[in-house]
């Protein structure tokens, strides 16, 4: 999905990890991920670097649907739908 | 028949957790926190985790010792300890035992502490250590532990 699709998805879930480290924004994601259906779509706002790399990974590894990064100022969103 | 039932075994394989195995050695500020940061990537991964807690570990997981910093010193620039905290502070970082507090919520982690090392600290029974802490064992059973995980660290 591109940025300008990414940023007109309707969101299931909001999770903010932004002030936290890594592995902050990863467990925080693990959490609500419990909290939401399959097929549903989850954001994770973050600041920390790392993030970017590792949720992706995470997704795959866990059968969830990675769709993308958005950057804001100042932090990111990491777009997630539930497998 | 046989067919279904080879391909139920592997479904069945292929959901079983992976699992981690960590010797816990250190009983210094920083390694624990490090162990605690690994810890919460095997939780993040549903991880199956064996911990056991060997030597100058055991001292850490003492109810008087615990997160308590003051007490606890650092392994690798002792004398860069204030500016560390400082900076686990400022980064929002929990503290080593809230981190393996929380893994324990998120997966399945077993603590483990070694007999030996806890009678060397002065802890003998359970109640003389942490929450955390989920039995006393012998090396045999770390030994064994090891020999079947997918991971396995020495901290």
């Amino acid at each position: 999905m591109t940025p300008e699709e990414l940023k007109d998805l309707q969101v299931d879930k909001t999770v903010d990890a932004r002030g936290t480290a890594c592995p902050g924004p990863l467990l925080e994601a693990k959490k609500a991920m419990g909290t939401i259906n399959s097929g549903q779509i989850m954001e994770v706002l973050s600041s920390d670097e790392g993030t970017k790399k590792d949720l992706p990974k995470w997704c795959t590894k866990k059968g969830h649907d990675f769709m993308g990064i958005v950057e804001e100022p100042g932090y990111f969103k990491v777009f997630m739908k539930k497998g | 028949m046989c067919k279904l039932f080879l391909s139920l075994i592997k479904k069945l394989l292929i959901m079983e957790n992976k699992k981690m195995t960590m010797a816990l050695f250190s009983g210094s500020l920083d390694k624990l926190t490090a162990a605690g940061i690994v810890l919460s990537g095997a939780a993040a991964d549903d991880m199956d985790v064996d911990i056991y807690v060997l030597l100058q570990g055991a001292r850490a997981f003492k109810k008087e010792i615990g997160d308590n910093s003051d007490k606890l010193a650092m392994a690798e620039y002792p004398d860069l300890k204030q500016e560390f905290l400082n900076s686990l502070k400022q980064l929002k970082v929990k503290t080593w035992v809230e981190f393996f507090k929380e893994a324990k919520e998120l997966t399945n982690v077993k603590i483990h502490i070694c007999g030996l090392a806890g009678k060397i600290w002065g802890a003998e029974k359970m109640e003389d250590f942490i929450d955390l802490a989920d039995d006393i064992c012998g090396i045999g059973e770390y030994i064994t532990s090891a020999q079947e995980a997918d991971v396995h660290l020495f901290i």
